[in-house]
């Protein structure tokens, strides 16, 4: 990618008190996404040659992950410890905190494990909000068409439904836990409108929703008397029972001395997030460095059915500089707010608040087709204009972007002067495993929540759906594995392993390819060693 | 476009800043975070990082500047010449133990606060938490309206806290003022967040629940 107007040009042209035409008509959407939207790239996508989802469309470099050797046989695991517990969780973000909570509160003995430290998550970064259907004019109703229409009707109404109708209760829950959300003057909980509600249904704790959140379940977890939480303890595989059709429990590993440690259990919860960091088409994410997808590994191996796995989202507001913050958000209610997309030559190119595929379709054409702003040859990008924002509304990003002002404030950029160079970032899995609406995937004894599970966003998801998604799904997860009990795993295997390994060599797949990823291997020198 | 969000080291400049991370001598580029100064360099065991936007509060370090030590977080400090870095370990288990499903009553709060939290009120006014603080946050005030019972102030302090605890590190009393702040902000919540508009959909919701019911057993 060489073309662009350079930097230097491109700054000395911008003006923030121009008059700027009004961005060209959009004519044809669906020609704009096949054209630019990274979902649509030639070779983006492959067919599955083994698994459940045998023949489906995947993401490339998820497929190869999905289709690979497992790091473990039954020779490794002579010898590590066993820990037996009702329930384990996989994953310290905010659906496994929730998951553990609710387990623990119906009586089971939890452990929680996750590969970084507890709270590590993409929850804790959500700066927007969670949506609920509490204001007098919104209605459960309102909440599941906007849901599934966002979607573009690909998403599962029972499960969308379930979302929706957990809404009020979750925000009940939290608040129970000690999160604090926002209020007007006369004590309602204060709700915003964004893209694709036909309400205001946004509920929020000024941009730091996912990080008050966070820190409140993260603090109960840690308090809780019933449930035990391992650091630094990625999973690496799970385990089945004779004959690999069940889950009965998972091997961890730790990063600090990679020691392999076995649970045994009547349920795993896995809520390992997303895969930002398998950097999908090259792109820059969002996502916490430890959003490698190991979760739709693992569940794949063992036989769990997945869905939209060649949709994705990419959010089109990711920043190209400072490089340390390179494709971290610019939320978008800084565009709610009237900030626009400018490109290298100064002009307009599409109605800023068009759905988010849209928008970052538009931001890559511009880039491919030399009106972007080139940084170097391998990085461009088009102006987010805060300049113009702030001289039409003094004082709007210091009292409304408080989290945008402080980060970039770090790094010596003043974004009321100057304008943030964006790019599309990978941000959001829209898919993920199967699941009913307890969570429970089509393994017995394993259950998804959270980015991790799929079939609720559709092909698109809202803001404030996913800090919804986890509380509730998490919260549903956590009950049902308490409820589901037996009398435990009587032996543990790697049959599923096997299974996968048969398949494979049968499809004449390569067997080269280790997963999960665990970390990036730019971040994995001298801690993860495969 | 990049395969990883460090584009600083593809800019073709040789590295022209030298620095020691956890004892090893690593050359990085003007511009880098110390996380990715760690990366570029190879350092092992950089296990502590996360979010590296400054919110999750996993990446601490101890920063020595010629004889000046501070703390902070290693995504939002940037490469020195000659500065030396330790990456610290996981902050140890809190030892202040309590369950908001225990609280009942509002009005015996301060009371527990003062049983959950006896250093608190033990302060001796030093400012390392203060100084530890990579937020600017200002702790010891906050610390002193926890122990003044006045909880809503206490709480909104420390309202952009990340829980990197290190201004627990800091306090020579042992006071765990990121615990006692947030401790403050879930009380405010839990005891005085009503709102109206969220109770009267929750008992409509109910209502509805009990007329479902009644349905159902009536076609029985």
């Amino acid at each position: 990618m060489s073309n662009g107007i350079p930097l230097a040009e491109a700054l000395a042209r911008y003006r923030a008190d121009t008059d700027l035409a009004p961005p060209p008509a959009l004519t044809d959407i669906d020609a704009l996404l096949h054209a630019y939207h990274p979902d649509h790239l030639r070779d983006s996508v492959t067919k599955l040659a083994v698994g459940a989802n045998a023949g489906d469309n995947c993401q490339r470099e998820l497929a190869e992950l999905l289709q690979a050797e497992a790091f473990i046989d039954e020779a490794d695991l002579a010898g590590a410890p066993v820990t037996d517990i009702d329930v384990l969780v996989i994953g310290g973000g905010g659906a496994g905190c929730a998951a553990a909570l609710a387990a623990a509160e119906n009586g089971a003995r939890v452990l929680l494990a996750t590969k970084l430290r507890l709270g590590d998550s993409n929850t804790v970064m959500a700066e927007g909000g969670i949506q609920a259907a509490i204001e007098p004019d919104d209605s459960i109703q309102r909440h599941i068409q906007d849901t599934l229409r966002g979607g573009h009707h690909l998403g599962d109404p029972a499960l969308v439904a379930a979302l929706a109708g957990d809404g009020p209760e979750v925000l009940h829950w939290l608040i129970n836990q000690g999160m604090q959300l926002d209020q007007t003057p006369s004590g309602d909980l204060h709700t915003r409108r964004a893209g694709g509600m036909s309400t205001p249904r946004l509920v929020h704790c000024r941009d730091y929703t996912g990080l008050e959140m966070m820190r409140v379940l993260r603090e109960a977890v840690i308090q809780h008397r019933s449930i035990e939480v391992w650091e630094q303890s990625p999973a690496v595989e799970l385990l089945s029972n004779e004959v690999g059709q069940k889950c009965v429990g998972a091997v961890l590993t730790s990063l600090l001395d990679g020691q392999l440690r076995i649970v045994r259990t009547r349920s795993v919860i896995l809520a390992t997030g997303g895969l930002g960091r398998l950097h999908l088409n090259g792109f820059p994410t969002s996502n916490h460095l430890g959003a490698t997808g190991d979760g739709l590994v693992l569940a794949y191996r063992i036989g769990a059915r997945l869905c939209e796995l060649d949709s994705f989202q990419y959010h089109p507001t990711g920043l190209l500089h400072p490089s340390h913050l390179a494709g971290k958000l610019v939320t978008e209610g800084v565009r709610a707010a009237g900030a626009l997309l400018v490109n290298g030559l100064g002009q307009r190119f599409i109605d800023e608040l068009q759905p988010r595929d849209v928008v970052c379709a538009a931001i890559l054409r511009e880039c491919s087709e030399g009106r972007g702003v080139r940084v170097d040859d391998q990085h461009s990008g088009v102006w987010l204009d805060t300049p113009r924002l702030e001289r039409t509304q003094p004082g709007i990003l210091e009292q409304q972007f408080t989290s945008l002002m402080t980060r970039t404030h770090v790094a010596g950029i003043d974004p009321r002067r100057e304008p943030l160079l964006v790019h599309p970032t990978l941000h959001y899995q829209n898919g993920g495993a199967v699941i009913g609406v307890n969570g429970a995937t089509t393994v017995p004894g394993l259950y998804a929540v959270g980015e991790v599970a799929g079939g609720i966003h559709g092909r698109n998801r809202l803001m404030g759906n996913a800090l919804l998604e986890i509380i509730s799904f998490g919260r549903r997860a956590g009950v049902a594995a308490t409820v589901d009990r037996d009398r435990g795993p009587k032996k543990v295997t790697l049959e599923h392993v096997n299974h996968m390994r048969r398949a494979m060599t049968l499809a004449g797949l390569p067997m080269t390819q280790r997963a999960p990823q665990v970390l990036p291997a730019y971040a994995a020198g001298g801690i993860w060693n495969r | 476009m990049t395969t990883s969000n460090a584009t600083a080291t593809e800019s073709g400049q040789p590295p022209d800043v030298a620095l020691t991370i956890n004892g090893l001598a690593v050359n990085a580029h003007a511009g880098m975070s110390l996380v990715e100064a760690a990366w570029h360099g190879g350092v092992p065991q950089v296990t502590s990082v996360g979010c590296l936007e400054g919110v999750c509060g996993s990446c601490r370090v101890m920063l020595r500047r010629d004889k000046v030590v501070t703390v902070g977080l290693a995504c939002q400090t940037f490469v020195e010449d000659n500065i030396e870095v330790v990456f610290l370990p996981p902050a140890s288990a809190p030892q202040h133990h309590y369950e908001i499903s225990d609280f009942k009553d509002g009005w015996d709060i301060h009371a527990r606060f003062h049983k959950i939290f006896p250093e608190a009120s033990r302060c001796r006014h030093c400012h390392g938490c203060d100084k530890a603080c990579p937020k600017g946050i200002t702790v010891e005030n906050g610390v002193a309206l926890a122990v003044a019972g006045r909880y809503r102030e206490a709480g909104e302090a420390f309202f952009e806290c990340v829980m990197c605890e290190l201004c627990d590190a800091a306090c020579p009393e042992l006071i765990a003022p990121a615990h006692v702040g947030l401790f403050s902000r879930r009380v405010t919540a839990h005891f005085h967040l009503r709102p109206p508009n969220l109770i009267h959909r929750l008992e409509e919701l109910r209502q509805e629940r009990i007329e479902t019911c009644r349905d159902e057993d009536s076609k029985k």
